[in-house]
């Protein structure tokens, strides 16, 4: 395996590196300006409404189709011009993994790594691999028509390692998984990320990615519109909505009135207030402690990404 | 392009066709149904007299021909686009596998399919066979012939099923190409045959047409009558003279190559039942040899020279099956039939091949890529 982190040979930066892409289904706009940039070792989220070019920018980056303009380099090489480059070295998950019906799940990773010319007998170490890390080895022979959603799924994400990629572009992968299955992908995106891999993710699932992405691409109507780094300082710092309530709701009001932070009811009977950043949170709840308010509730509502998401889209819904 | 990545596909195709559908049960109504037409066909034209086999064997082989047009396009007109709307197309494209892996692979998958109905046949073939009257060499030209006009049939059904979003217009289209092939050519030349037809004078060596008026004048009614009735006169090989005649000429050298791209024509011809001389003593029911001599004949199109029509007395016998007569003026159509199959077929496996291609730059309407 070729660690794709730093400098590749000759100079050139791993990841993925998108620049003004743009690209037109006749007279409909699917992308009009994406730039984003993915770094080896980190794991970039990719988020957006429905309809905003996610999917058509990973076909794009998965060398199925041609930007209309701007450039595209994976690891260094231009699907359009060295799809086979390429295609060595991405792993791609679509979004709604159709499969063969009628073949098992090990046949189906078997015929995979046979297109990707990997040896018979490395083949088949390889899939065995692959089928405890995606926790279909039981089912392993089965009809992929039988497995649930959820099972699919995880059939696509083991497909899309079966070349081990060091750039692996995932569809919406959480869709459909149960809680475990969830949490159990996280972990393997996290340990990707830390073999060295480039991971992009895109999903609607944000306090998910929260906590899974380093990086989040917030896009909407086909244009990257903000790049955010998702550390503890982005957390710090992000301004976020708490929810509060309180055995003195009158009491809570007028305090939160007099101190000028602005509230509004919540169904629920709950109130709630945006603060910047878990400092300013935390110093209002000791606020309210201290002026003998009796608290029964201090929750975050939305995450700081889910927060950022809806403050970037806001506008353009 | 790799034999491992064509048989890679291959055998994903292979294993989903053969597991989606009961096969056992296809080709044993398959079966069944050649053997009922064999059976029939023994039983109709079993002559003592005659060898039956090349009767059975004409038969036996159109079918399979036949019906193999019917079968063969289910195997490939839906397979591009099918996988397209299934998700699956474009998951093996982002492989290392080439587009003409792909498109190679399905076609040998298909290709597989078409020789195991044309297998399960086998057994009918092997019966005309031991009925006597055809070579083994004749069974095993025809067979090769069958097979490359099938696996031509299976890339026309791939060509549109990757130029089409839906796999329903594909099939139709393909059976429509095939239409054209099987009635489209024989209509055409048909109908193009009234416009090479013009009135031309034609030299003749025979008895002229005015011979009998003048040696056997009608009898008047009201002349007594002779005392000795006499012998009509019969011309001898003496009064043959070169005579001109006007009559219709059709030109089908003009139009004949409509007829050698027919498949039944490619196939009747490449192996006709048995050589045309020995033809007149065991004729029986020959379709092949008919489609064989007929189009061969129309190749031969107008006649040239002094038309021999000197067939009096003694030569009598000699008088040839016209069409023989014909077809062997002309030399055999069907390698131009076959050539042009051949051409066709390469053509649309380059034009699959395209289509299948990616990264792609201009998406039809209603295709999706994944």
């Amino acid at each position: 395996m070729t660690m794709a982190g730093g400098p590749g040979p000759g100079g050139v930066r791993g990841g993925i590196e998108v620049s003004g892409v743009r690209r037109a289904f006749g007279d409909v706009l699917a992308v009009d300006d994406i730039s984003l940039t993915a770094r080896p070792g980190e794991v970039t989220a990719l988020i957006g409404p429905n309809g905003s070019g996610k999917t058509t920018l990973l076909l794009m980056l998965a060398s199925l189709l041609v930007p209309d303009s701007g450039t595209i380099s994976i690891d260094g090489h231009d699907p359009v011009t060295e799809p086979e480059q390429v295609r060595a070295r991405i792993g791609w998950m679509p979004d709604g993994f159709g499969t063969w019906d009628a073949l098992t799940v090990r046949e189906v990773l078997e015929t995979i790594a046979a297109a990707y010319r990997i040896p018979a007998a490395q083949a088949h170490a390889r899939v065995e691999a692959l089928l405890h890390t995606v926790h279909l080895a039981d089912l392993a022979e089965r009809r992929a028509r039988v497995l649930s959603r959820g099972q699919k799924q995880r059939l696509g994400l083991a497909r899309a390692l079966i070349n081990d990629p060091s750039v692996l572009l995932l569809d919406e992968p959480a869709s459909g998984l149960d809680p475990r299955s969830r949490i159990e992908l996280r972990d393997v995106l996290r340990s990707l990320a830390e073999q060295g891999k480039t991971v992009l993710v895109s999903s609607h699932i944000l306090t998910e990615l929260q906590e899974v992405a380093d990086r989040a691409v917030i896009v909407a109507r086909g244009r990257s519109i903000q790049s955010q780094r998702l550390d503890d300082g982005f957390a710090a710092s992000a301004l976020a909505s708490w929810r509060l309530d309180s055995l003195d709701p009158e009491r809570l009001a007028d305090f939160l009135q007099r101190i000028e932070v602005p509230a509004r009811p919540v169904p629920g009977g709950m109130l709630e207030v945006e603060a910047a950043g878990e400092e300013s949170a935390a110093q209002l709840l000791a606020d309210l402690v201290r002026e003998g308010i009796r608290v029964t509730a201090f929750t975050p509502s939305q995450g700081a990404l889910e927060s950022a998401y809806l403050a970037a889209t806001e506008d353009r819904q | 392009m790799s034999w491992h990545g064509i048989r890679t596909v291959a055998v994903l195709e292979l294993r989903q066709r053969l597991r989606a559908s009961r096969w056992a049960i296809v080709l044993g109504v398959w079966f069944a149904i050649i053997g009922v037409v064999t059976v029939l066909t023994n039983l109709t034209l079993h002559d003592p007299l005659v060898d039956s086999g090349p009767a059975m064997y004409d038969v036996v082989v159109f079918f399979v021909l036949g019906l193999g047009m019917l079968v063969v396009p289910s195997l490939t007109a839906t397979s591009i686009n099918g996988d397209r709307e299934h998700g699956v197309l474009a998951t093996l494209q982002t492989t290392l596998l080439a587009s003409a892996d792909i498109v190679l692979g399905k076609l040998l998958a298909a290709w597989a399919i078409a020789a195991a109905f044309l297998v399960t046949a086998l057994p009918f073939l092997v019966w005309a066979w031991f009925e006597g009257g055809i070579s083994t060499g004749r069974i095993l030209i025809s067979l090769l012939v069958l097979m490359l006009v099938l696996a031509v049939v299976c890339t026309v059904g791939l060509m549109f099923s990757s130029l089409t979003a839906r796999p329903v217009a594909s099939a139709v289209l393909t059976y429509l190409a095939l239409g054209a092939l099987v009635f489209g050519t024989v209509i055409g030349f048909g109908l193009t045959n009234f416009l090479v037809t013009e009135e031309e004078t034609l030299r003749v060596y025979g008895i002229p047409d005015d011979w009998w008026d003048t040696h056997n004048p009608p009898v008047d009614q009201n002349a007594p009558a002779p005392a000795a009735p006499t012998q009509p006169l019969e011309p001898s090989r003496a009064d043959c003279t070169t005579f001109e005649r006007r009559t219709d000429v059709a030109h089908t050298e003009r139009i004949w190559w409509m007829l050698a791209l027919n498949p039944f024509v490619v196939v009747a011809d490449a192996a006709p039942s048995r050589p045309a001389r020995e033809a007149e003593l065991n004729a029986g029911f020959t379709p092949m040899r008919w489609i064989s001599a007929g189009a061969r004949d129309a190749r031969a199109g107008a006649p040239h020279g002094v038309q021999q029509e000197c067939y009096i007395g003694t030569n009598l016998q000699e008088s040839p099956d016209p069409l023989a007569d014909a077809a062997a003026r002309s030399g055999p159509v069907w390698p131009f039939g076959l050539g042009f199959l051949l051409v066709s077929g390469v053509g649309a496996a380059l034009v699959a091949e395209r289509r299948v291609r990616t990264p792609i730059r201009r998406l039809p309407n209603g295709t999706r890529i994944a």
